[in-house]
C-alpha cells in the first residue's frame, strides 16, 4: 500500500505545483507594496490657526503685507533699567558655591556693575538695527523677522534661501555673527564650493520682537506652519533650514510638513525619544563594545558614562524645562521685573550649556567664550520686550500634549539631512539613533568644539558645516 | 540561621548619631558660643515700605492666555487685584504688631541666630505643668503659620476645648528662612536642623517634649525622633515624604487589590485614578521642587528683588496645595480659606528677610544628591506617632504606608477637610488631632 501511495503523492503535488510560484507571486505582490507603502513619506498635517486676541475675523481677508521696522529705545527705557540695577537685592552665596547652586551672586555683582556703567544699550540697538528687519501678520499675530541678502552676487550664482531658527534662552540676535559667513564668505575665508546665503531669522511668536500668541496650544507645529506661510509670503518655493534648541523642533517639523519646500534641515541639536528594550540594551553593550551596536569611538567617547552624562547631568540641568513646562506664568512673573533676576536666569545656561566643566568656575566661566556685550544684548531682547513669561509658555505648550515630544520622531524625516554634532552639547546622539528618525542623513559631523549655542559661540565652525551639507545635497 | 537573622534583624531600633555643626561664616572660633537668648522684637520702617510701594508701583505685568485660569501658573489678572490690595490696603505696621504679639527671641546656635517664639499659657490649673511642644514649620511657609492654633493649644478653655492638654509652644525658624540666619556653608539639611532645634529644647531646659510638623517641618520632626528618641514623648505629622518601600508601589496593581490590601474606602478614593491623582499630580506639581533642588542661586534671584514676583511664586503654593482644584478658578480660591492680609504677611517675612534664596537652598541641600542616599531615608522612627491625613493634601499617604515607617503609630485621622497648610487653613481639626494624639500618647 506504501509503494501506490508514492506515484500518487507525486502526482497530487505535479497538479499543485502551479500553487507554489502562484502564491510566490502572491507573497511576494504583498511584499513589494508593503516595501512602496512603507516608502510613501508620511507628513504632519498642516492643519491652520489663529492666535490673535478675542475670536478670528469672519470677514476679511488678514494684511499680508511686510513691514520694515527698527527697533528702538528711549531715555526712559534705560533710566527705568538703570533704576532696577541700582536697587537690585543681592543675597551672597554659600562658600565654595562656585556655579553649583546656580549663578554665583558675587560673579553676577560684576556683570550688574558692567551692564550699569558701561553697556551700552543705545549703540546696542545700532548694531541690532545694521540687518533690516520687519513684522508681518500671520494667522493673527505679527511676525518678526530679519532677512539679510549677500551685499554682492558673483555673476550666474544663484542665491541658496536659508532660514534659521533659534530656541530659548536665545534670539534671532545668536545669528548675527553667523550671517556674515553665510552671505559673503568670500569675504571671510571661507570657499566651500561657492555656495552663498540670502539668511532669514524669525522670531518665535512669544519671544522677542515677535507677538505672543493670544490663545493657548501654540506649539512647535503652529510655529512651523507659521514659517512655511512667511518663507512663501516671501516668495520662496524651496528653501534650507537650520535650527539648534526649539528652532531644531521647528525646522524637523517643518521638513514633516512640506518635505517638497525643504531642499535641505540642518540641525546642531537632534531630539530623540530613547525608550525602548532594545536601546537600553545597545546603552548597556555600547559601553563595552560600541561598534557592535553602531556607536563610533567618538560617540561612545561622548555619551559614556551613560548614568553621569545622560541622567544625572539631565536632571541637574532640566529644573528650568520642568517649571517652564507646567508653571511658565510663575516662573517668569518674577524675571519681567527683575532686570537682574532674568540676566542670572539667562546667563546662567550660557554657562552651563557652553561647558559643562564651568559648573566649578567661579565666574562660570562665561568671559572665555562670549562678551559680555553680546550676552547682555540678548538679555535686553527678552527685556525690553517684556517676553519672558511668553517664551516660557512654549514649553508647556510642547510639553504638556506630548512630554517625550516623541509623536513626530514616529513620522520620520525624509528630507536631506546634515547634523553638527558639538562636544559639550547637552546631550550626544550618536548618529545610529539619529538616522531613526531623520531617515536621510547626508552629513554627520563631530565638531572638534562648541556647545549648545552653536551660532553664537562658533560660527565660522558652524558655517562651515553647513556649507559642506549644502553641496553635498545640491550635488544628489 | 536565616530566620534567627530575619527575627533578630526586625525592626532594630538604631538612631541617627548626633554628630556636630558650625555654619557661620569663615572659620570657627575657638572662643565658646554665646549661649545667651536674647529678647527680638520685629522691626520695620518708613525706608523699607517706602521701598516696596515703589517696586509694587513699577511692576510689570504679562497678560495671561484666555482661559488659562491656574492652569499656567498665577493668573496675572487675578495678581493685579492682590497687588493693588497690597499698595492700598495692606498695613504692613499693622501686621508687625500682630507679628508681635507673642515674645520672639533669638539665640546662637553652631554659629547661627536662631530665632523662634515661645509663648507660654496665660492660664493655668494649679499644680499642673504646661506640656513643651514644638513645632516647625515648611516652605514657603513660617513661623507665622502657626499663630491661629497657638491660642488653642495654650488656652484651650477660652476657645472652647477642655484644658485636659495646655501646652506651651515653640515655633522656631529653620536656619536661612524668616529671622533666622542662613548658614554660610554647604550642607545644612534637615539632619542638622533637627540637632540645632533639639540644642534649642535642651536650651530652654525641655527634657522630654512633643514635636509637630508639616512640609520639611514633618522631615525635621522625624529627624529629631529618629536622634534622640528618649527626648520626645511624641510626634505628630500633617505630611509624610513617600516612603520608599514596597507599599508604595502596590497601588498600581489596581483599585479592586486595594481592599484586599488593607487600603480603606477612603485611601481608595483619594488614590485612584492612580495615574492622575498620584503620577501626573506630582509631574505637574513638583517643578518648582526640581529647580530648587538643582539650581537655588539662580531661580530665587529674581524673586529677592521682585516682591511681587515673590508673592506669585508663593501664593501659587497656598492657592493649589490647598484644594488641587483650585486650578480651575480664576482667582486661584485664595480667599476661600485665607485673608490676604494673613499670605501677605507670609511673603512680607520672606521679604523683608530677602531669605528666599536661602530658604530655596534647603531642597538642595535635602534632595540635591538624589533620594534614598541619606542614612535616615532606610531608618524607622520609634516614638508614638500620631498622624493627621488632609484629604487636599498634596499626596495622600494612607496609615499602611505611614505605619511601615513609623511602626509606633498610635493614632491615624482621616481629616475631614483641608489641605498641605494645616495649621494655616484648619487651626481648629488640627488642635483636636493633636489633643487626641497626645491623649493617647500619654498612655504610653
Amino acid at each position: 500500500q506504501a509503494i501506490f501511495c508514492l506515484p500518487r503523492s507525486f502526482e497530487y503535488s505535479q497538479n499543485n505545483a502551479v500553487l507554489v510560484p502562484a502564491a510566490a507571486l502572491g507573497v511576494g505582490g504583498l511584499l513589494l507594496y508593503w516595501l512602496r507603502s512603507g516608502r510613501k513619506i508620511k507628513t504632519i498635517d498642516m492643519g491652520d490657526g489663529w492666535w490673535g486676541s478675542g475670536e478670528r475675523p469672519l470677514k476679511g481677508k488678514e494684511d499680508t503685507s511686510i513691514r520694515p521696522f527698527k527697533v528702538e529705545t528711549s531715555d526712559k527705557e534705560i533710566e527705568d533699567l538703570h533704576r532696577r540695577l541700582d536697587q537690585f537685592r543681592f543675597t551672597p552665596h554659600v562658600e565654595g558655591a562656585a556655579f553649583h547652586y546656580g549663578f554665583n551672586s558675587s560673579y553676577l555683582r560684576k556683570v550688574v556693575a558692567y551692564w550699569r556703567n558701561q553697556f551700552d544699550w543705545r549703540k546696542q540697538v545700532e548694531a541690532l538695527n545694521k540687518y533690516p528687519h520687519f513684522h508681518t501678520t500671520i494667522e493673527g499675530i505679527d511676525i518678526h523677522f530679519i532677512h539679510v541678502k549677500p551685499p554682492y552676487v558673483p555673476h550666474g550664482r544663484a542665491v541658496k534661501p536659508l532660514l534659521m531658527v533659534h530656541g530659548w534662552p536665545g534670539s534671532f540676535y545668536e545669528f548675527y555673527k553667523i550671517i556674515p559667513l553665510l552671505t559673503e564668505p568670500a569675504k571671510h575665508g571661507l570657499n566651500e564650493g561657492d555656495v552663498v546665503f540670502e539668511v532669514i531669522c524669525p522670531s518665535i511668536p512669544g519671544y522677542g520682537f515677535s507677538e505672543a500668541p493670544h490663545q493657548k496650544e501654540f506649539d512647535s507645529i503652529a510655529t512651523a506652519r507659521i514659517f512655511h506661510k512667511l518663507m512663501n509670503r516671501l516668495g520662496f518655493k524651496e528653501y534650507y533650514l537650520q535650527g539648534g534648541d526649539w528652532g531644531s523642533r521647528i525646522t524637523t517639523n517643518m521638513a514633516q510638513m512640506l518635505p517638497q519646500s525643504v531642499k535641505g534641515l540642518h540641525l546642531n541639536l537632534v531630539f530623540i525619544a530613547k525608550q525602548s528594550l532594545g536601546r537600553l540594551i545597545c546603552i548597556m553593550l555600547g559601553a563595552y563594545i560600541p561598534w557592535l551596536v553602531g556607536f563610533s569611538r567618538e560617540d561612545a567617547r561622548r555619551f559614556y558614562p551613560f548614568m553621569q552624562k545622560n541622567v544625572f547631568d539631565v536632571l541637574r540641568e532640566s529644573g528650568y524645562l520642568h517649571i517652564q513646562a507646567t508653571k511658565p506664568d510663575t516662573a517668569g512673573c518674577g524675571l519681567n521685573d527683575s532686570p537682574v533676576g532674568l540676566a542670572a536666569y539667562i546667563l546662567e545656561k550660557f554657562s552651563t550649556w557652553t561647558d559643562k566643566s564651568f559648573l566649578h568656575k567661579d565666574d562660570g566661566g562665561l568671559e572665555s567664550k562670549y562678551s559680555l556685550d553680546e550676552l547682555l544684548t540678548n538679555v535686553m531682547i527678552y527685556w525690553v520686550t517684556s517676553s519672558i513669561v511668553s517664551s516660557m509658555r512654549f514649553y508647556k505648550e510642547n510639553f504638556s500634549k506630548d512630554p517625550d515630544l516623541s509623536a513626530h520622531n514616529r513620522v520620520g524625516v525624509y528630507v536631506p539631512t546634515g547634523i553638527a554634532a558639538f562636544p559639550q552639547e547637552l546631550v550626544h546622539v550618536p548618529w545610529v539613533w539619529a538616522k531613526d528618525v531623520y531617515k536621510n542623513i547626508i552629513s554627520y559631523s563631530y565638531m572638534p568644539r562648541g556647545g549648545h549655542f552653536a551660532a553664537f559661540e562658533e560660527p565660522k565652525l558652524l558655517a562651515q558645516d553647513i556649507m559642506q551639507f549644502v553641496q553635498k545635497v545640491e550635488q544628489l | 540561621g536565616f530566620v534567627i537573622y530575619w527575627f533578630v534583624s526586625r525592626d532594630k531600633e538604631e538612631t541617627l548619631p548626633l554628630e556636630d555643626g558650625w555654619w557661620g561664616p569663615g572659620s570657627k572660633p575657638s572662643a565658646k558660643e554665646d549661649e545667651s537668648i536674647r529678647p527680638f522684637k520685629v522691626e520695620t520702617s518708613d525706608e523699607e515700605i517706602k521701598d516696596l510701594h515703589q517696586r509694587i508701583d513699577r511692576f510689570r505685568a504679562s497678560p495671561p492666555l484666555e482661559g488659562s485660569r491656574f492652569h499656567y501658573g498665577f493668573n496675572s489678572s487675578y495678581l493685579k487685584k492682590v497687588v493693588s490690595f497690597w499698595r492700598n490696603e495692606f498695613d504692613w505696621r499693622k501686621q508687625v504688631e500682630i507679628l508681635n504679639q507673642y515674645p520672639h527671641f533669638k539665640t546662637k546656635i553652631e554659629g547661627l541666630d536662631i530665632h523662634f517664639i515661645h509663648v507660654k499659657p496665660p492660664q493655668l490649673p494649679s499644680g499642673r505643668t504646661p506640656k513643651p511642644l514644638l513645632m516647625v514649620h515648611g516652605w514657603p511657609g513660617s513661623f507665622y503659620e502657626f499663630y491661629k492654633i497657638i491660642p488653642l493649644l495654650t488656652d484651650p478653655k477660652t476657645h472652647g476645648l477642655s484644658d485636659e492638654h495646655v501646652f506651651e509652644v515653640i515655633c522656631p525658624s529653620i536656619p536661612g528662612y524668616g529671622f533666622s540666619e542662613a548658614s554660610s556653608k554647604k550642607g545644612l539639611n534637615s539632619v542638622a536642623t533637627a540637632r540645632i532645634f533639639y540644642k534649642l529644647m535642651s536650651r530652654l531646659g525641655f527634657q522630654k517634649f512633643y514635636i509637630q510638623g508639616g512640609d520639611w517641618g514633618s522631615l525635621i520632626c522625624t529627624n529629631i525622633a529618629q536622634m534622640v528618641p528618649n527626648h520626645v514623648k511624641g510626634l505628630h505629622l500633617n505630611m509624610s515624604f513617600i516612603s520608599r518601600n514596597i507599599y508604595s508601589l502596590t497601588p498600581l496593581l489596581g483599585q479592586r487589590f486595594g481592599r484586599f490590601l488593607g487600603y480603606t474606602e477612603k485611601d481608595l478614593e483619594l488614590l485612584y485614578p492612580f495615574k492622575e491623582k498620584v503620577f501626573y499630580n506630582i509631574m505637574r506639581e513638583s517643578g518648582y521642587l526640581h529647580i530648587q533642588a538643582t539650581k537655588p542661586d539662580t531661580v530665587g534671584c529674581a524673586l529677592n528683588d521682585s516682591p511681587v514676583g515673590l508673592a506669585a511664586y508663593i501664593l501659587e503654593k497656598f492657592s493649589t496645595w490647598t484644594k488641587s482644584e483650585y486650578r480651575e478658578l480664576e482667582d486661584g480660591g485664595l480667599e476661600r480659606k485665607f485673608s490676604l492680609e494673613d499670605l501677605l504677611t507670609n511673603i512680607m517675612i520672606y521679604w523683608t528677610t530677602g531669605t528666599i534664596v536661602s530658604s530655596q537652598r534647603f531642597y538642595k541641600e535635602n534632595l540635591g544628591q538624589g533620594v534614598m542616599v541619606h542614612r535616615h531615608e532606610g531608618m524607622k522612627v520609634f516614638v508614638p506617632t500620631g498622624y493627621s491625613a488632609f484629604p487636599s493634601e498634596i499626596l495622600h499617604a494612607p496609615e499602611k504606608w505611614v505605619k511601615v515607617k513609623y511602626p509606633k503609630l498610635i493614632s491615624y485621622s482621616y481629616m475631614e477637610r483641608g489641605g498641605h497648610f494645616a495649621a494655616f487653613e484648619e487651626p481648629k481639626l488640627l488642635a483636636q488631632d493633636i489633643r487626641k494624639f497626645v491623649s493617647l500618647a500619654e498612655l504610653q
